[in-house]
């Protein structure tokens, strides 16, 4: 390969160059700086000044081609004297730009696959320090569920819920595969999602979820510039956070449930007796409900040892009610900053820039800080072989939320319903641990102590690549990067008395890298015959390899809990914990790409790959995916040519089959044996504190799984009508995937091994995506642009394994005909009014008055499982974006709304607000709106102290909430200094602005946030257990300077 | 010049595609693939892997550990009349639906048992599978291995079989790859448990050297306990009888077959064997009763599970003449109680005759709790409206032992190295005697002998519960008062009342065995489930409010019903149970 590329360097001679000097202006008169200028067939550049001035080597009758992203783009040949002016009017729209898609860069207007493109300046508006939750609503056809948690992964899918488990789509980043997380989001160029077969199919078997692929930015000829972005940021917690009942509500609450439930009227705090009361003490040593002057709570008793088995805690009630709520929540603050410097000449393009984020959540300890590091470099070797590299280098930094009892922010909120009447401390400021023993700590040592831990991750990221053009029509590229993630993390916990027992001080720590390379190599041949025919070839081939291995231990009984003490080998000999892992897989690919146009009118490509992946056996390893697309340019037909208001207008068709092997174990395919001290290992020999090591199977492997593959249809309009008052994109798409990775639902009688993931399953969506934008301007001083997103789809369960119709757990339920994560339970339809009700009703366990009565749904006079039914679709009927952009002179307004309509969300924490059972405090709902015998028209059963099948006891449709939303992301004003104001002081550009995300929620959902992840799967999802709300107000004011 | 052109690009397009494709095969990191585990010593190491399932903790199929445990508290104990699920109602309510026999084929625990049991059939299996792969192993070792593997075999059959009946026989030819798993459940499959355990018994030695493996006699107990519950008497007595006589056991004291520092005595015949501190985090320590503690500032704390009935302790009150219980009325009045007693309010245990394993069996207020102090009642209860006032002791290890036989680094003190007793002498003698009186060669002067065996080392005051010297202190130790009025006698004369003796016996394995897990399962054995838990129920229910409205069909809740994943998952191969 070396001597190759050696003898082509070789056969290159280079050519003598003179001096061409040229001004470029708009059809105002005035310069336009920043215009690139490049010699045609060749890459040397330069760029004009503030005057509108360039200079460049160039001779006279080679052509120039100049280009900027405001304006169109011109070509024009050098005359003798080698002095060009040029006039370039502004841009109407961005049929002309170049993005690179699959391997291949293509002017938009000639795409033809379903592709949406997020400008970089919407993707940041979105002060999120994240990439995936700024794309919410961008694109139509995307669903993407954010967390309000710095540095919480966004559930992402496109064109619907594809499988049951991993929807994320592929993320390229210059080519090579890697975590748009960890990327920098002002170093971001372009971002292009890749949403049907046609565009997609290139990426074969990782392609099935769709593709985002990311341009980083690169450096321009022309001198330096520098610009600065930086924002601060003050969120606040919602006001309020859940409708509890005070402490005296809570006693009365407590009576009516006792007294409902025929139970004798006493209680440990309440005391006993006809009317409740509340003590002066919750507890003293172990007698509870006591009042001031007790002896028992004299504190020369208080004794917290628990090493010593001494506990006498004193705790004083607070009659006045905890704000769990807002001790835990408080308002924080977040800073962004990027320093961008890039220039280049005409042999060499250069960009760097250095990024810091600190990002504060309002959930005490939550974070996210990143630094990141970019140099982007290309250099023109020769005039044929160019050589260039982009590359990160980022640190980043989350809490580690593993601590005590600490639940982390998935269910965050939910912590705050302990019993407002429960202090945090007793009366020495110790942690108490609540009245209820277990599950149930009292939440703020617990978020206090999240900052003993964290993980740190160092991540380098990019890629560098060799361009040779030879033999006239052929360019080879050969691109090598990845990602080299190493992560580290630390928690310590100090000693606690949780849980009524006492849980020694410990040290967990761990690290591990991961790398995941990706070696590829293509060549491309591209020829225009008679200005008609336009070929594009390309052929390649690409290698993945990952791999990682990651160690972790962990200590008990450290003497001090001095930080710096806090090292594993200072813990005890007894509770050693150490372990370490490891993963691998590998992808090899060839592909070929073909396209065709025939005068820019009418459009063809056809892509096919060959992937084999080593997560399958021999036996399915390897797969083709073929995809074909045809474009009908109908505005270069004669015919339209005479319709001035039509700007463009396309008609896309496209076809194409698509692979997904992610949900598949990396050990799916072996037969495996392995213990573990907790499943197989045993004391033999009777000894009470050796157990013998012992092995049991662990996977039952299937060497026949092979990859799921989905088969998409895609048709598609784009117009571009009146100069861009009006422009659309319509696509309509039906996606078939086929033999779904799932795990198979073995009998148990096979034993415990993992069951292989077969392909079984099919699921089939359909939808709309339609973007609509219109912009212009408005007079002389106005400028308007509305974008809207809109994004439909139908999610249908067509098969799933063959012995079942079904499968799911808790209230969700996957069954043919039916979308994804349905819910599934009793349908509740009433209340049984009076005993002749609970007669003359189909029988149902614990049928008494009060009690929610249920839907017959099979007729059998019995309520039994088979009257389980379909409560609830978290899948949205559709979901929207808008933004509204105006500008007026030097100001600019922004609004970005995202709805969500037509989806049930269940609130979870009303199954334990609303029942008086459990531990959590509870609702106005249950003390003022329950069922009694003279309000029947009530929201909730009886009042009771009993859980049965007839209440709360089983997955029914109590708490099932529609959770349509509107919320106002983001509102940004801002103002641009006028130029000739700031040259003084150096500057291009300055613009200052403020801005106010989630300014308001629109909902009639009566949780926190309806916007709730639920879990990161989409085989469950749409509960709302108590997240950390992600709608809370956040203020910010920011800059953006250029030099 | 074309053709070379063409060779050039062909040339570089070659050298692209030539990466290896041997890239592609990557070996399992971290774990064994079949070729490694090949040898004596994988084959002996699948054997212990199937030996860890006893405790039923460790299974992937289970969900929570009590769901599957081992002792079989909820199954045994709680469906027996012995105790209630404890805690409240709120907590574990699934639990609280089997206490009511309202179970459904959905409910998780089921499907945590079955999975836990048939996975310790597969790793029985995987055992004798592998070995026949093995050439190195001499015969000695294959008939060993297979020996004790299809011991085990048996034994979680058998638990199968007392849970659900219609159970299926899973051999070891059953496997994924082999596709033959939808197995039905509509034959018997005694004689396969029966086949298993007589191979067993013919190979396995007399002695282990290593405590915890089946031997000879190990075999032949669960053997007669397939006879008994199959009703074959006679071959159950002969069995029983050769175990007897080879005098391998004894009775030993009472309260050391629940102490983990008197464990695998004379009297274990078959034991799980529970281990902590050993690395494992606690994952061997009893799991499967980990929330059988007394609640709040009791011992551990957590969870207060497992709450013995009024109705069991009613059991051990003793006539104040004859020593001996009254059979039948013995319910009438309560052993009295502290039910609805603040800790705070005065209150005088029971002061009439009792006897003496009742402190050993239920915590109750005002008694030395093993040597953690004085049973303070209500404050150690969660909710005693739900399961009344009584707490579990069996499982509960000394606070001298606290960090010995505790594991220090769960997250509640309670794993702990106490074994759970699967088969102990005395049951074995109890079974005895009701082989001599139902098999047809049997002697009811011997079933009295071995019932009177029993109650002797109960009357022994040696093995009594005594008050502390200081009950402030209880470390200091005990005074030499019993802590109670105990008093046991044997059955004097000579029995001749077969009935009688079935009555006398089935008492006595209550007062010997309760909270050990094997009540109901002898109750629907003998055939009187449904009057004697429906008695039970029609009284306790003012004890413990969630038996309200509950009742005991033998029809259907004689046996639990199989768990609807496994019908589903067979597709419909495997067969409900009546009436669910």
């Amino acid at each position: 390969m070396t001597l190759i590329v050696i003898g082509c360097l070789t056969a290159l001679d280079a050519s003598s160059q003179n001096m061409t000097t040229g001004r470029v202006t708009g059809i105002d008169g005035l310069p336009i700086p920043g215009v690139t200028v490049l010699i045609k067939g060749k890459t040397t550049g330069a760029e004009t000044d503030t005057s509108g001035h360039f200079s460049i080597h160039a001779m006279a009758g080679e052509t120039l081609i100049f280009s900027s992203v405001a304006h169109e783009t011109k070509e024009a040949r050098i005359p003798d004297n080698l002095e060009i002016s040029i006039i370039l009017p502004n841009v109407i729209n961005n049929l002309n730009e170049v993005i690179v898609s699959g391997y291949v860069a293509e002017k938009i207007k000639n795409i033809i696959g379903s592709v949406a493109i997020v400008k970089p300046k919407e993707l940041t508006a979105i002060p999120a320090g994240q990439v995936e939750p700024m794309l919410q609503g961008r694109v139509a056809g995307m669903n993407v569920i954010t967390q309000a948690t710095p540095g919480a992964p966004t559930l992402i899918s496109i064109h619907g819920y594809g499988n049951f488990g991993d929807v994320a789509p592929l993320y390229i980043i210059d080519g090579i595969p890697g975590n748009i997380n960890d990327l920098n989001p002002d170093d971001i160029q372009s971002l292009v999602v890749l949403k049907d077969a046609g565009s997609a199919a290139i990426y074969g078997v990782r392609g099935a979820n769709g593709v985002i692929e990311i341009t980083t930015r690169k450096g321009r000829s022309g001198n330096t510039s520098i610009s600065f972005e930086n924002y601060f940021g003050y969120q606040v917690p919602l006001s309020k956070g859940y409708d509890i009942l005070n402490p005296w509500e809570m006693a009365w609450a407590t009576w009516d449930a006792l007294k409902n439930s025929n139970q004798p009227l006493n209680d440990p705090q309440y005391g006993s007796g006809a009317m409740p009361v509340l003590p002066d003490y919750l507890l003293a040593g172990n007698q509870t409900g006591l009042f001031e002057g007790d002896p028992a709570t004299n504190d020369s008793l208080y004794k917290l040892n628990p090493d010593a088995g001494e506990v006498y805690q004193i705790v004083k009630a607070n009659k006045a009610g905890t704000d769990m709520f807002h001790a835990i929540y408080s308002p924080a603050f977040s800073q962004n900053y990027t320093l961008t410097a890039s220039g280049g000449n005409d042999k060499n393009r250069y960009l760097f820039s250095v990024g810091y984020l600190n990002q504060q959540g309002t959930l005490l300890n939550t974070y996210l800080k990143r630094f990141t590091v970019r140099v982007n470099t290309e250099f023109n070797l020769l005039n044929n072989l160019r050589i260039g590299e982009n590359l990160q280098l980022s640190t980043k930094e989350i809490p580690d939320y593993s601590g005590n009892g600490n639940p982390g922010p998935y269910s965050a909120s939910a912590t705050t319903l302990a019993s407002p009447i429960l202090p945090f401390y007793d009366i020495k400021g110790n942690n108490y641990p609540g009245p209820n023993g277990v599950g149930f700590p009292l939440p703020l040592d617990q978020y206090k102590n999240t900052k003993l831990g964290r993980q740190n991750n160092w991540i380098l990221l990019g890629n560098a690549y060799l361009e040779l053009d030879f033999l006239k029509y052929f360019t080879f590229k050969t691109n090598f990067g990845g990602t080299f993630n190493y992560e580290y993390y630390y928690l310590y916990q100090p000693e606690v008395y949780l849980y009524r027992s006492d849980i020694p001080n410990s040290l967990t720590e761990g690290s591990g890298y991961d790398r995941k390379w990706s070696w590829q190599n293509t060549i491309l041949f591209s020829k225009l015959i008679h200005e008609e025919h336009a070929i594009k070839f390309l052929a390649g081939t690409e290698y993945i390899s990952s791999y990682g291995r990651s160690l972790s231990a962990s200590r008990v009984n450290f003497f001090s809990d001095d930080p710096v003490y806090s090292y594993l080998s200072n813990g005890s000999l007894i509770g050693q914990n150490n372990g370490s892992q490891a993963f691998n897989s590998a992808l090899y690919s060839l592909f070929a790409r073909l396209d065709y146009a025939f005068r820019d009118k009418y459009l063809v490509m056809a892509t096919l790959r060959r992937d084999g992946s080593s997560v399958f056996g021999p036996e399915n390893r390897y797969s083709f995916f073929p995809s074909f697309s045809a474009g009908w340019r109908i505005s270069k037909e004669m015919f339209a040519e005479n319709w001035p208001w039509l700007n463009d207008l396309k008609l896309r068709a496209s076809w194409g089959k698509l692979g997904f092997d992610g949900n598949t174990p990396l050990l799916n395919q072996f037969a495996l044996y392995n213990g573990d001290g907790s499943s197989s290992f045993y004391d033999i020999r009777g000894t009470s504190n050796v157990a013998v090591q012992g092995f049991r199977q662990t996977n039952m492997g299937n060497p026949k799984t092979g990859w799921q593959t989905d088969i998409q249809t895609n048709i598609g309009l784009d117009g571009i009508l009146w100069n861009g008052r009006l422009s659309f994109s319509a696509d309509w798409y039906i996606k078939k995937s086929t033999g779904l990775l799932f795990p198979l639902s073995l009998p148990y009688v096979l034993g415990g091994a993992t069951a292989p993931y077969v392909n079984v399953g099919d699921i089939q969506n359909q939808g709309i995506d339609l973007l609509l934008e219109s912009k212009g301007n408005m007079g002389r001083d106005w400028r308007y642009d509305v974008t809207v997103t809109f994004t439909t789809y139908k999610n249908k369960i067509v098969k799933l394994n063959d012995n079942q119709n079904s499968f799911g757990q808790f209230i969700w339920l996957n069954q043919v005909g039916h979308p994804v994560s349905a819910f599934y339970g009793y349908k509740i339809i009433g209340f049984f009014e009076d005993q002749h009700d609970v007669d003359a009703s189909p029988k149902q366990n614990g049928a008494a008055p009060g009690r929610f009565k249920y839907q017959d749904t099979d007729h059998d006079k019995a309520i039994s499982d088979d009257d389980r039914t379909f409560i609830g679709d978290p899948n949205p009927k559709f979901s929207l974006g808008l933004n509204i952009s105006f500008s007026y002179k030097n100001f600019d307004f922004s609004t970005f709304l995202y709805g969500v309509f037509g989806n049930d969300v269940l609130n979870y924490v009303r199954i334990g607000t609303d029942f008086f059972p459990g531990v959590q405090a509870k609702s106005k709902i249950l003390l003022y709106d329950s069922w009694t015998p003279s309000d029947h028209n009530a929201k909730v059963s009886i009042n009771e102290n009993v859980v049965n099948f007839s209440n709360k006891g089983v997955p029914n449709s109590y708490g099932i909430e529609d959770g349509s939303y509107l919320k106002n992301k983001s509102m940004i004003l801002g103002y641009t200094f006028n130029r000739n104001m700031i040259q003084k002081i150096r500057m291009k550009q300055l613009r200052v602005y403020l801005q106010v995300t989630n300014l308001f929620t629109i909902t009639k959902y009566s949780g926190l946030d309806p916007e709730s992840i639920g879990r990161e799967n989409p085989s469950f999802f749409g509960v709302d257990p108590g997240n950390y709300p992600n709608n809370q107000k956040q203020w910010l004011v920011g800059l953006n300077i250029g030099f | 010049m074309k053709l070379n052109r063409i060779f050039l690009v062909s040339l570089i397009f070659a050298l692209m595609i030539s990466c290896s494709k041997d890239l592609l095969d990557q070996r399992p990191l971290g774990q064994l693939d079949e070729s490694a585990i090949k040898n004596k010593t994988g084959v002996e190491k699948l054997l212990i892997g199937a030996y860890s399932l006893l405790d039923g903790v460790g299974s992937p199929n289970t969900v929570q550990p009590w769901e599957s445990a081992g002792s079989n508290w909820i199954y045994g104990s709680v469906c027996g009349t012995e105790a209630h699920p404890g805690s409240n109602s709120a907590d574990q309510s699934l639990m609280f639906e089997i206490e009511k026999f309202e179970t459904t084929a959905s409910n998780e625990f089921m499907g945590s048992k079955w999975g836990t049991v048939y996975d310790g059939v597969q790793r029985s299996n995987d055992v004798i599978r592998i070995m026949r792969q093995v050439p190195e192993l001499t015969d000695a070792d294959t008939v060993e291995y297979k020996a004790e593997a299809l011991f085990l075999r048996a034994h979680y059959h058998l638990e199968a079989k007392k849970m659900w009946n219609r159970v299926p026989f899973i051999d070891e030819y059953i496997t994924y790859s082999n596709n033959n798993y939808k197995v039905s459940n509509d034959v018997d499959i005694w004689p396969r448990i029966e086949d298993d355990l007589k191979y067993a018994a013919g190979h396995l030695p007399d002695n282990q050297e290593e405590i915890g493996r089946a031997n000879h006699f190990t075999a032949l107990a669960l053997l007669a306990e397939a006879y008994l519950f199959q009703h074959k008497y006679d071959l159950a007595k002969s069995v029983l009888d050769l175990i007897i006589s080879s005098g391998k056991y004894s009775l030993g004291k009472f309260e050391d077959n629940f102490n983990a520092a008197t464990k695998n005595g004379s009297e274990s015949v078959f034991a799980a064997q529970s281990s902590v501190n050993d690395g494992t985090m606690g994952a061997n320590g009893n799991l499967g009763d980990i929330l059988n503690y007394p609640y709040n500032n009791g011992p551990v704390g957590c969870c207060g599970f497992f709450q013995p009935s009024q109705y069991l302790v009613n059991h051990f009150k003793t006539d104040p003449a004859t020593g001996l219980p009254d059979l039948d009325n013995f319910n009438l009045t309560d052993v009295k109680n502290d039910y609805g007693l603040l800790s705070s309010d005065a209150f005088v245990p029971e002061t009439k005759t009792l006897d003496p394993r009742l402190d050993w069996t239920a915590g109750r207020r005002g008694l030395p709790y093993l040597d953690w102090g004085l049973n303070p009642g209500a404050d150690w209860v969660r909710d005693q409206i739900s399961c009344g006032p009584y707490v579990s002791i069996k499982n509960v290890y000394l606070k001298s032992q606290s960090k010995t036989f505790n594991d220090v680094n769960f997250w509640t003190s309670g794993a702990n190295a106490i074994n759970i007793n699967l088969i102990r002498y005395a049951e074995l003698l109890l079974w005895a005697a009701e082989a001599e009186v139902l098999s047809t060669n049997g002697s009811l002067a011997k079933a009295q002998s071995y019932v009177n065996q029993i109650r002797s080392r109960a009357a022994d005051p040696a093995g009594w519960v005594y008050k502390y010297t200081d009950d402030q202190h209880p470390e200091l130790g005990y005074s030499v008062t019993p802590a109670a009025n105990y008093f046991i006698k044997i059955y004097p004369g000579v029995w001749t009342d077969p009935i009688f003796a079935m009555k006398a016996i089935r008492y006595e394995s209550m007062l010997e065995l309760a909270m050990e897990g094997h009540r109901f399962f002898d109750l629907v054995r003998w055939g009187i489930a449904e009057t004697e838990i429906n008695f039970y129920m029609s009284k306790e229910k003012n004890i413990s409010s969630n038996l309200i409205g509950a009742s005991f069909d033998s029809a259907r809740d004689n046996y639990f019903p199989i768990p609807q994943s496994e019908i589903d998952r067979t597709n419909h191969h495997i067969t409900q149970n009546p009436n669910y």
